[in-house]
């Protein structure tokens, strides 16, 4: 049986009259690597910060591993790991003081020298964040989002501004994290990203959801060749409608 | 408790690293009670009242940690978190942003306490100042100085909306406190109307209480200053609670 371990039903956020987010749904299964993709400004970060409940939603309901994040937030964030688009850092951290500190806020957490290691930094964990490479920053976001042995993490544009290579490094791990059952929630703008990662997408425009499936479903029902194609050809689609 | 300790020696440690609280916080006035040391030793202070201008000078120079603490330290750290969203990142944590908060104010009240007993072991062991009054009493004032001045600090990291808002009210409150209190130029040497201006600012009354006590003057006599600060303190913690937001 599938278990739904994200239920976002009907979400609605607006800012200033106008609808960041509007009557969202969203369902992520366990095991899943769910992919909320669209273009910049579409919606993507305030769903998921209404999803996770750092940004009050109009209305609507969010459950997360058969609790209210809201209501159980210290038991919700035990068992979520969260990197958001463009993490920063206090000023004049190393990075072993930050993975201490982040390990320090949960009651579980594993060896963050072993994940240092595994993602190659181990011999920058005397370093200051602020002297990292853009690559290996996006690999230490994640790191930090993975010390509690979270059951989902949130992955906010996390290959943004990484070499092929690295990105092609950080596809390999989610991967590797997904079998040993890791579900995963991310954004990304890349399309190939997307299809070889994800299990399933949205698609989402000015704040509505306009396709849920399969990478494969969702090229097929358009009738085209790439993710890429079909992405392109839905949010003109829609801009032609109004 | 476990993370509020590895909290607070990061916060130590970056602070050390950020080397401006050190600065302003603890060379500077160990420096000032070296030279006043050596400038003036044992005079008598003008008036005749058998203490000298070390003993005047003292609790003066023994606020300056607190302020470079808490009018420097504490807003720009805290609305550079909130900048940085790093109060943003633990909100989506098992544990509450304020731990961090609190780690702040430790980090930050521990370097004032190193800032005054150097000015203190440096004034006794070199200068042979003596308190008069009751070290304990001068310890609970320091406190509630540490509390008004604090909460300044925190009224300052709520209302500003940027690191550059924060950075330009800290100087504005501060440069005026830190040269127009007593802290740095003796407050009696200042014009009258002068004095009525510096009169507003809670240093001003802050550092009246601590020279009275001091000196060995009756608790008693310090009722309204007293009063100022708890005021001060009660009236900045209920804004800056009102103000507060993890982000912008």
């Amino acid at each position: 049986m599938v278990k739904e371990f994200i239920k976002a039903k009907g979400i609605k956020k607006t800012y200033d009259h106008v609808k960041a987010v509007d009557n969202l749904d969203i369902t992520v299964n366990k095991g899943e690597i769910f992919g909320l993709i669209g273009p910049n400004g579409a919606g993507k970060s305030t769903a998921i910060e209404c999803i996770l409940g750092t940004k009050k939603k109009d209305s609507g309901s969010v459950d997360i591993l058969n609790m209210d994040p809201i209501n159980n937030r210290k038991r919700v964030f035990e068992e979520i790991g969260v990197q958001f688009q463009d993490s920063y850092y206090p000023d004049r951290i190393k990075v072993k003081e930050m993975c201490q500190l982040v390990a320090s806020l949960y009651t579980k957490s594993i060896d963050w020298r072993e994940m240092l290691s595994k993602f190659g930094l181990s011999d920058k964990s005397k370093q200051m964040i602020s002297e990292l490479s853009g690559g290996e920053r996006q690999k230490l976001s994640v790191i930090l989002a993975l010390l509690h042995k979270p059951k989902i993490v949130f992955l906010d544009e996390l290959t943004t501004g990484l070499d092929p290579s690295a990105r092609r490094q950080m596809w390999n791990f989610l991967k590797s994290l997904n079998m040993q059952g890791l579900t995963i929630f991310l954004t990304s703008h890349y399309m190939d990203e997307v299809h070889y990662l994800c299990d399933r997408i949205s698609i989402i425009d000015k704040g509505k959801i306009i396709t849920t499936g399969t990478p494969d479903d969702v090229i097929k029902a358009v009738d085209e060749g790439s993710l890429e194609e079909a992405y392109l050809k839905l949010i003109a689609k829609k801009g032609e409608i109004q | 408790m476990k993370s509020l300790w590895i909290m607070l020696k990061i916060e130590f440690k970056l602070a050390i690293r950020e080397f401006s609280g050190i600065l302003f916080g603890i060379i500077l006035p160990a420096g000032i009670i070296t030279l006043l040391g050596i400038l003036f030793g044992d005079k008598l202070a003008s008036g005749n009242d058998g203490y000298t201008m070390l003993q005047q000078s003292f609790a003066a120079v023994i606020t300056i940690g607190i302020c470079a603490t808490g009018l420097m330290g504490i807003p720009i750290t805290i609305s550079s978190y909130r900048e940085k969203k790093v109060l943003k990142r633990f909100k989506v944590t098992p544990t509450s942003p304020v731990l961090l908060l609190i780690a702040q104010f430790l980090s930050n009240f521990i370097l004032a306490v190193i800032s005054s007993v150097l000015v203190f072991v440096i004034a006794y062991l070199f200068f042979d100042y003596k308190m008069i009054g009751s070290l304990w009493i001068f310890i609970i004032i320091y406190l509630l100085v540490v509390l008004s001045i604090y909460s300044i600090g925190m009224l300052i990291a709520s209302i500003s909306n940027s690191v550059k808002t924060s950075n330009l009210l800290c100087s504005l409150v501060y440069f005026p406190m830190f040269f127009l209190s007593g802290a740095t130029i003796p407050y009696e040497i200042m014009p009258k109307g002068l004095q009525k201006f510096a009169d507003i600012m809670p240093l001003t009354q802050s550092i009246k209480i601590l020279k009275g006590v001091s000196l060995g003057s009756e608790i008693n006599g310090y009722l309204l200053q007293i009063i100022i600060l708890l005021v001060t303190t009660i009236v900045c913690i209920i804004l800056s609670i009102k103000f507060f937001r993890y982000e912008y």
